[in-house]
């Protein structure tokens, strides 16, 4: 090709695909919502005076073109596939892929962090449990990298002194030791959470740890076959779906579970089937994000009740749990002010069991 | 503005393109220097109103210079120029470090002003300087049409990282220049290119040094790996960001001088300092080291000189210790090489090679700290001071993790790519190939760009202290 004729080409193609690009850009209808990233997206900044003197207009108008890119998801991938492929960066975005597992790098540990989780749980224990209720649980899940990082190279906390670290500023728990008993399989490949279907055993034993009736007889039902977790849209690789089951038995049919998110009861289901339709799937246990629930059985054979101040773990493991108890309460502090907890529970010798996973412990500024 | 941003890439510069190219002649300035106005407020809105401020005293001084020249109100007003540009620059960027020194030394603490820097301020104070004193000196014309004045000074091109274009260099040009497709498609390519070493490798390594400022797991080796890192970061921001301004400079047809020429291959300093931000080095020399006396002076002078322009190179860069350490570090190694080690680098130019990268690797961490304490913090860690290990598990990791990225790094950095091409190109039937090749790798770069910048990546703008 002669220099001339490159030179003019290469103008035309270029001008061609800046100015297309950019009646896209600028024509493109908005997007609400990331499926993927699962994030309202940001909309188009109102002009005004002072918003462009403060400099706001600019920044909200920078994160609405990046937002609404043409194609972004396309482009993410393009740019995460590049990244780990080319580049062969271990992660990107913090984000990995090892035995056709996606992960989230979760270090350093955070000392910090730690101290502000264990003065929440020491703020409930002083203020509700400690001339209450004697039988006070911790167990700590790891996230996913305890048993991937060590092989695949990527950093990873040291979890053995984060769980040492922590069990030394709650010295009033029992801790009761999971870690022994799940593997990486017991994940999801795409999502940061365990598989209920996975974990009766870690059920039993912490019922059995907490002197509670179990026993391990459940019907699997599928939910879907394409389960694309909270990862697999961040991390913008191209991945195979997960399965989605959860477990059921006559007990946790039986069991009232009922919701408190606006305060009032109202009587829900134990796994919500259109949520497992909905933006994250993993919301079907229990609802998702709920302050405070009740699961009631009238089925149970002891008259003992559990506390459960869990995370999003706790959303699969405590339907499991059911069985054992003729009430649990289950309370994530993430969603109600943990000074308000005296107004809707009566804590009055019940087990109480603290159950987080290490990412949670570790980043815990939600906490209220 | 960033250029490495879709609001540039993809909102301003094709409205400019399209308002530039369908606007007669005579009205092109006036498309540019309303366009570079935009550009500049919408990183600061406030202090676009600086500039034009300084922008006009320029031009005052200059036709009140012009008027009287010959005479000693023109060395008057000349002064007043530079007095008037350099209290702005000194206001807004150094009192705070003047206030704290002072604070420091007389144990008073007068509050600091605590002001946001105006970016680009450093680069277009200099150019108003150099244009006032061409003028005073008669090297070139006064400017009597304010239009082209302040399009030279704001021309967006090169208005937040240079290169320091001078007045003389497109003084014809702002009147008289041409558009051409061999200039416009030679303008894409040096973009693209310019684009590509910021955010697909100048980013890229940006995430490490972040990550080793973050790291509680510092060892002797990761402070190495960063110094490198941090060293082909800078490297790639600025001369990518030169390249984006010399491309999009020719464009709108101008032609802008060089500002980087593969730095990192020089076998001494002396010769890192005319590969590297060639147009501060150039005008350091021509406006202060020249006028001091050069090198036509007694010994003692000449060290003067020298180190005033070291001092003053370091303290352009920052207003911080650091900075002038920075440069003042710069102002012995030349000093060293000039009196002693000039003629045996050049006869070892495999040693010389390391001795460069190593002193450049130090001198780049002295410059990364937010402060002296760190800097020395930083210095001593390449040393294993602090009672840090050799090495560390995250020093293992990031290795890992940006082993190619660095290694692709370093080859960008040197002419290898360029010269092979160009002996390639020698052979008829490579040069088709090359020809025929060049469009694809040109598109891929703009796709894998537009990629990183969707994604939301790592993207920080480096030249908020200068």
């Amino acid at each position: 090709m002669k220099n001339k004729l490159k030179n003019i080409i290469s103008v035309i193609l270029f001008a061609f695909l800046l100015f297309a690009t950019s009646i896209v850009c600028i024509f493109k209808p908005e997007t609400a919502f990331s499926e993927s990233e699962r994030r309202p997206l940001a909309a188009k900044p109102e002009l005004s005076v002072e918003s462009i003197f403060s400099g706001e207009y600019m920044e909200n108008f920078e994160k609405y073109t990046v937002d609404q890119f043409p194609l972004r998801d396309k482009f993410r991938t393009l740019k995460a596939l590049f990244t780990t492929k080319i580049f062969a960066k271990m992660d990107n975005n913090g984000l990995f892929t090892t035995d056709e597992h996606i992960s989230k790098i979760e270090y350093p540990q955070n000392d910090e962090m730690l101290k502000i989780s264990a003065e929440k749980f020491s703020f409930l224990y002083e203020s509700y449990l400690k001339n209450t209720n004697p039988n006070i649980y911790l167990s700590i899940v790891p996230d996913k990298n305890f048993y991937l990082a060590k092989d695949s190279g990527h950093l990873a906390i040291d979890y053995e002194k984060f769980i040492s670290d922590f069990k030394a500023l709650v010295p009033y728990m029992e801790y009761i030791d999971v870690t022994e008993l799940l593997t990486k399989d017991d994940y999801y490949r795409t999502d940061s959470h365990w598989k209920q279907e996975n974990i009766p055993d870690i059920a039993e034993h912490l019922a059995e740890k907490m002197n509670s009736p179990f026993s391990s007889e459940y019907t699997k039902v599928t939910v879907s076959n394409d389960f694309y977790g909270v990862y697999a849209g961040q991390s913008a690789l191209p991945t195979n779906p997960d399965t989605l089951n959860y477990l059921t038995n006559d007990i946790i049919e039986s069991c009232i579970v009922t919701y408190y998110d606006t305060g009032l009861p109202v009587v829900g289901e134990m796994y919500n089937i259109d949520k497992a339709n909905g933006k994250d799937p993993y919301e079907m246990f229990l609802s998702g994000t709920s302050p405070l629930i009740t699961i009631e059985n009238p089925n149970s054979i002891t008259n003992k009740e559990l506390i459960l101040f869990r995370d999003s773990f706790g959303s699969s493991i405590a339907p499991l749990l059911a069985q054992g108890y003729k009430k649990i309460t289950v309370v994530d502090i993430r969603y109600v002010q943990s000074a308000f907890l005296k107004n809707f529970i009566d804590f009055n010798g019940q087990d109480v069991l603290f159950l987080y996973s290490t990412t949670l412990l570790n980043n815990s500024t939600a906490f209220r | 503005m960033l250029f490495s941003s879709i609001p540039f890439l993809y909102y301003f510069l094709p409205i400019v393109l399209i308002a530039y190219s369908i606007t007669p002649r005579v009205l092109k300035n006036t498309v540019l220097l309303l366009a570079s106005l935009v550009f500049y407020a919408w990183g600061e809105p406030k202090y676009v109103f600086l500039m034009i401020a300084t922008v006009t005293l320029g031009y005052i001084f200059g036709l009140l210079i012009d008027k009287f020249r010959g005479k000693a109100l023109a060395k008057v007003f000349l002064f007043l120029s530079a007095l008037s540009s350099l209290a702005a620059l000194g206001y807004f960027k150094y009192a705070d470090f003047f206030i704290e020194n002072f604070n420091r030394v007389t144990g008073l603490s007068i509050p600091l002003l605590r002001l946001a820097l105006p970016i680009g301020i450093s680069f277009y104070t200099f150019q108003i300087l150099s244009y006032t004193v061409d003028v005073y000196r008669g090297t070139v014309g006064v400017q009597k049409n304010p239009i082209n004045l302040a399009t030279y000074v704001a021309l967006f091109p090169q208005l937040i990282a240079g290169p320091i274009v001078r007045y003389s260099d497109i003084e014809v040009q702002l009147t008289k220049r041409t558009h051409s497709f061999e200039k416009t498609a030679d303008g894409i390519r040096r973009f693209i290119f310019g684009l590509s070493k910021k955010i697909i490798l100048a980013n890229s390594l940006g995430e490490l040094c972040d990550a080793f400022h973050q790291s509680a797991d510092k060892s002797v080796a990761f402070f190495w790996l960063f110094a490198f890192c941090y060293m082909l970061q800078v490297y790639f921001d600025f001369s990518g960001y030169s390249d984006m301004a010399i491309g999009l400079g020719k464009l709108f047809g101008f032609k802008f001088m060089e500002n980087f020429n593969y730095p990192f291959i020089s076998a001494s300093i002396t010769e890192f300092w005319r590969r590297w931000h060639i147009s501060l080095g150039s005008w350091f020399r021509d406006y202060v080291y020249i006028p001091l006396g050069g090198n036509r002076v007694k010994r003692p002078r000449l060290l003067f000189n020298i180190f005033v322009v070291w001092f003053l190179t370091g303290f352009w860069h920052g207003a911080e210790w650091n900075f002038i350490i920075w440069g003042l570090y710069f102002g012995i190694l030349l000093t060293i090489e000039k009196f002693f080690l000039l003629d045996g680098l050049k006869k070892h130019k495999i040693i010389g090679h390391i001795y460069v990268i190593f002193f450049t690797a130090i001198s780049f961490v002295i410059f990364s700290a937010d402060s002296l304490t760190n800097a020395l913090v930083y210095a001593g860690g390449m040393i294993g001071l602090g009672g840090i290990p050799l090495v560390s598990g995250e020093w293992i990791y990031y290795l890992r993790s940006y082993g190619i990225i660095l290694a692709v790094g370093i080859i960008a950095a040197t002419p290898l790519v360029k010269n092979t091409i160009n002996r390639l190109k020698e052979n008829d039937a490579f040069e088709k190939a090359i020809n025929v090749l060049e469009l694809p790798v040109l598109i891929v770069l703009v796709v894998l760009c537009t990629a990183y910048l969707a994604d939301g990546s790592f993207n920080p703008f480096l030249y908020f202290r200068f």
